[in-house]
């Protein structure tokens, strides 16, 4: 590469820097504490830099949030929501596309209301939904399921929004192509259209994982038993309402929590931008 | 079947399996609210007489509700308009070629992998007073001699969540407008450049009017999850000190949960959404009308 | 370790819900009518809602859990620790979806929403007179509602002063401050040594009772006889003014707003703070983080009068439970002498039960002796329906006059008006 454009990266760099800094300040924060020893966290005054590198702290984290369970939890509920919001949006964001019919506008409309609606509003709403549904020996309170159906229902709009519109740039002449040669209309909606969609269907459910990831509220009414709580949950737990926090622990934890999705999305961040570029606005 | 209900059969038969999910996620909920909005309702959600508008007008009697409002309108605007102007320029940059561009793609994304609770918790900790690094830093660079009680009153608390809220919400509105640049096709540019357009005005004549479905989009979306983001001011603030960084869903929570008083939280629930429907429809019609021609 | 470790097999809590009626329904298709009720015994699963107060808070009640089904063959205990600020919550999410526990740890303060709305079991049909004698009278009443007692005190404390020896000593009140002109004479000094006088919390739950101190202190009270709130008064203006005019002198740590009650003794514990009132449980925390801390304990300083504020949390029984035999027999375990000896050391409260009180670790304690005489003079809590919208508008209060916003006079003025206006509905 020629000077000039050396130059134009450190330009880039710079104007970026004051975002970038504050973007790695808390992940600086996480690190520096959840390396330091107990005496070290309340020190006065703070230092950055451990006095010694306290891993046990992670160990120590682990055990007191249950993070084990936790973080199977978190990927059971953020995978199976993902599953169910894609399965029932794609159909949905395929008639949005390709239809025009009566009640278009309707479906589109409620979509919005949907997402109108936060979940902390309906909470208590939710909560006796499930309470009223029987499921195995109890009801849906206390299970994975009724987490995972309502966070599917939450991420619906977004999904139908996102997959629509993308599903609109797939030319219809290669489905109608088929068609002509003998291809049923199912068929070719699966052998040509689908296999055309898959980059979008994986961007939609890299959003609805992270959100069913991160959801709090409705995971908090929710879940009770400790086998049951999600990661979000349980970091939040060693906070509230403690007579004592032991920060260490709990910067281990976020930092914990945090990474595996950090590294979903050092990895996938050119897929998310495509995808987005040709679904966000149609 | 009429020819036109025919059609009309096979993309309902599609929907279906959405609106049913949603609606029986929602309905229910949602009735339940409206419901206990128009009753006394006591802590344990038992339903007393009916109490028409008395949930409503208990709550537009309350100072704090009007108060709340207002911050919340502050807080929504704040946060979004600032999300849009950090977003814009960082997108122009990261939507160039340049060394590191997808490490600094990576590195603008990040604070969406945290989840608002867990990033609200982080940054309540680095502003803490005695053992923040905020303090300490500052301290040790020179700009601070004391350490300041950051989240003693609301003139900095409420500033603090205000930067927090526009820096969560930064990734999601640059992958936007990242995707908007990148449907830009070039050519325009070069045609733009042999016309003798300069940089400046290519992008006040080019790219702004193209992004703009785009910015709208951000705006709608981004202003409905602001409005009701509950863990950023709940974390660092719980809504004080003495109300001063209160805002609807966490006045809304405080009503139901602490304050055992359902019923005026149901009617703070309509309000908001009323709110919304308000601004989306108003905000929805505008930009059509300013799409025309 | 700070939350329970994960039970070996853990299924949904509302099993009780319908696994109860459903074995029972099994059991007799299988054995014959006449095994029906000793199903039903063998099939009963107790749960229990605990609050977090300690990291031994979840191992405790695991460990009664263990010892109790190991007499009981047949009931099984499901023990759930909640924290603090999400105990209300989920009790109330649980009763409005109609699966609230059998027994549940619940502050007092809220006992009287749980029994107006019929939530609550009353327990004298359950309590032999031998069991109510267990108890020392003054923690039992507060349980009590129209004369029926619903909520056995399961935790109690009082608040003292605790003092920091060597600021104290140096500033010329080795034994620590008996009055608030002591406490205003000593934080000048400690000022003057560059630590903080006097610990003056403003932020979150107990702020208001922090004020409370030095209205008691000054005679004041919070309610009047005619059910209205009366901390507005001559005493209210004088105990806000005192604190005020502490923040303004700097004789509090700076941004009193910004200090919840775990930062203050965060504080003291690190040695840099002078004086703080809390509850005895921080004896426990500084012998095992600030060893070497010297420090002592007095009675809340007093204006014109000594008091003290007393707070219980109690264990209810709900309506709803279709376990109460047995749910009160987990009950009666939990009270007994040693179990609750236990429980008191870990935690560091106060003994609700004569025996308790009696035994040698309490009677030795000279620090919590500090507390234990404080009681008679003890204020509680009082036992009106929607105290939390009292509590909101005087923190509201107390905060904006903290924060320069108000003045004493006119900001109690105002919070007397708003919690008269939600005690009225």
């Amino acid at each position: 590469m020629n000077e000039r454009n050396w130059r134009k990266s450190l330009l880039c760099w710079l104007v970026l820097s004051p975002l970038i800094l504050t973007t790695l300040f808390p992940f600086a924060v996480m690190i520096s504490t959840a390396l330091k020893p107990a005496a070290d966290v309340l020190a006065y005054p703070p230092r950055w830099l451990p006095s010694r590198f306290d891993w046990g702290n992670f160990v120590a984290m682990w055990k007191a949030a249950n993070f084990g369970v936790a973080l199977l939890n978190s990927l059971i509920v953020s995978l199976g929501s993902t599953a169910l919001a894609i399965l029932v949006s794609v159909p949905a964001a395929y008639a949005l596309a390709r239809h025009s019919f009566v009640g278009r506008g309707f479906y589109r409309q409620f979509l919005l209301f949907t997402q109108m609606l936060s979940p902390i509003l309906l909470v208590i709403g939710l909560f006796r939904l499930a309470a009223s549904i029987p499921w195995g020996n109890g009801t849906l309170v206390n299970t994975r399921i009724g987490l995972i159906v309502p966070y599917a229902a939450f991420q619906i709009a977004f999904a139908v929004w996102m997959l629509s519109s993308y599903f609109a740039t797939i030319p219809r002449d290669l489905e109608e192509a088929a068609w002509l040669e003998g291809c049923g209309k199912v068929r070719a909606v699966l052998r040509v259209f689908l296999p055309l969609a898959l980059p979008a269907m994986a961007v939609t459910a890299i959003f609805t994982f992270i959100n069913g990831w991160n959801e709090f509220a409705v995971a908090l009414t929710m879940l009770r038993s400790p086998s049951k709580r999600t990661l979000t949950v349980q970091v939040v737990n060693l906070v509230a309402g403690r007579y004592s926090i032991e920060w260490n622990q709990v910067m281990a934890a976020t930092l914990a929590a945090t990474l595996p999705v950090a590294a979903l999305f050092a990895w996938l961040q050119r897929y998310l931008v495509k995808g987005l570029a040709l679904g966000a606005v149609k | 079947m009429t020819a036109s209900a025919r059609r009309a059969f096979a993309p309902r038969m599609l929907i279906a399996p959405s609106f049913v999910l949603a609606l029986f996620i929602i309905a229910y909920p949602f009735f339940d609210i409206a419901r206990m909005s128009v009753y006394h309702v006591s802590r344990f959600g038992i339903l007393g007489g009916f109490a028409g508008l008395a949930n409503f007008r208990r709550i537009f009697a309350d100072p704090v509700f009007i108060a709340t409002v207002w911050r919340t309108l502050v807080w929504t605007g704040a946060v979004v308009s600032g999300t849009i102007l950090v977003s814009l320029p960082v997108s122009l940059v990261l939507n160039e070629n340049f060394h590191g561009q997808g490490l600094a793609r990576t590195l603008v994304m990040l604070p969406w992998s945290v989840s608002l609770t867990m990033s609200a918790i982080v940054w309540l900790w680095s502003f803490d007073a005695n053992h923040g690094m905020i303090n300490a830093t500052l301290q040790s660079i020179g700009v601070l001699r004391q350490p300041v009680q950051w989240m003693a009153r609301a003139s900095t608390a409420f500033p603090i969540e205000i930067l927090v809220g526009i820096l969560v919400s930064v990734p999601f509105v640059v992958t936007i407008f990242l995707g908007g640049l990148s449907s830009i096709p070039s050519d325009i540019y070069e045609a733009a450049r042999i016309d003798g357009a300069g940089r400046v005005q290519q992008f006040w004549r080019l790219t702004l009017p193209l992004l703009r479905p785009f910015i709208s989009l951000a705006v709608v979306l981004n202003v409905i999850y602001v409005f009701n983001s509950f863990p950023i001011i709940w974390v660092m603030t719980q809504g004080g000190p003495a109300e001063g960084t209160q805002i609807l869903v966490t006045y809304l929570y405080e009503l139901a949960f602490r304050l055992g008083r359902p019923g005026e939280a149901a009617a703070v629930s309509l309000a908001m959404l009323a709110i919304l429907m308000v601004f989306t429809t108003i905000y929805v019609r505008m930009q059509m009308r300013s799409a025309e021609p | 370790m700070r939350i329970l470790a994960l039970p070996p097999e853990a299924p949904p809590m509302l099993r009780r819900l319908t696994s109860g009626l459903r074995r029972a329904a099994l059991g007799a298709g299988a054995l014959g009518v006449a095994a029906f009720a000793p199903q039903i015994a063998r099939a009963a699963t107790v749960h229990v809602t605990v609050a977090y107060y300690s990291a031994a808070t979840g191992p405790y009640f695991k460990q009664m859990a263990a010892a109790f089904e190991k007499t009981h063959p047949g009931t099984t205990i499901k023990i759930d620790v909640v924290n603090w600020n999400n105990l209300q919550q989920v009790l109330q999410t649980d009763v409005s979806g109609g699966v609230p526990p059998d027994i549940s740890i619940i502050g007092t303060r809220w006992l009287l929403s749980f029994v107006k709305d019929g939530i609550a079991e009353p327990l004298d049909s359950f309590m032999t007179p031998a069991f109510r004698n267990r108890f020392i009278p003054v923690f039992l009443k507060p349980g009590e509602i129209g004369g029926k007692v619903y909520g056995l005190p399961i935790a109690a404390s009082a608040r003292a002063l605790f003092y920091n020896k060597t600021l104290l000593t140096k500033a010329g009140f080795p034994n620590g401050p008996k009055t608030w002109n002591d406490v205003i004479a000593a934080a000048k000094k400690i000022k003057a040594m560059g630590a903080y006088g006097f610990g003056l919390q403003g932020k979150e739950i107990e702020t208001d009772v922090y004020w409370y101190y030095a209205l008691w202190s000054y005679g004041g009270h919070l309610m009047g006889a005619n059910g209205k709130v009366a901390f507005d008064s001559a005493a209210g203006v004088k105990a806000l003014t005192l604190y005020k005019t502490m923040v303004d002198q700097g004789l509090t740590e700076p941004g009193v707003t910004n200090y919840t009650r775990e930062d203050l003794q965060n504080l003291f514990k690190q040695g840099r703070l002078g004086m703080v009132i809390t509850a005895p449980f921080l004896i426990g925390q500084i012998a095992k983080e600030a060893p070497k801390l010297a420090y002592g304990i007095v009675p809340v300083p007093t204006g014109t009068v000594q008091s003290t504020y007393a707070v219980t949390d109690s264990i209810v029984m709900f309506k709803a439970s279709k376990v109460k035999k047995q749910a009160w027999q987990f009950l009666d375990f939990l009270f007994t002498k040693d179990n609750r000896v236990l429980f008191n050391k870990n935690e560091g409260f106060l003994p609700t039960t004569r025996a308790v009180a009696a035994d040698p670790y309490f009677q030795d304690n000279k620090q919590l002796q500090v507390f234990v005489n404080l009681l008679p003079k003890a204020h509680f809590a009082p036992v009106i329906r929607g105290w939390e919208n009292v509590a909101k508008a005087v923190i509201d209060a107390v905060q904006s006059v903290y924060l320069g916003k108000a003045q004493p006079a006119a900001a109690l003025k105002t919070a007397a008006t708003s919690a008269d206006r939600a005690l009225a509905q």
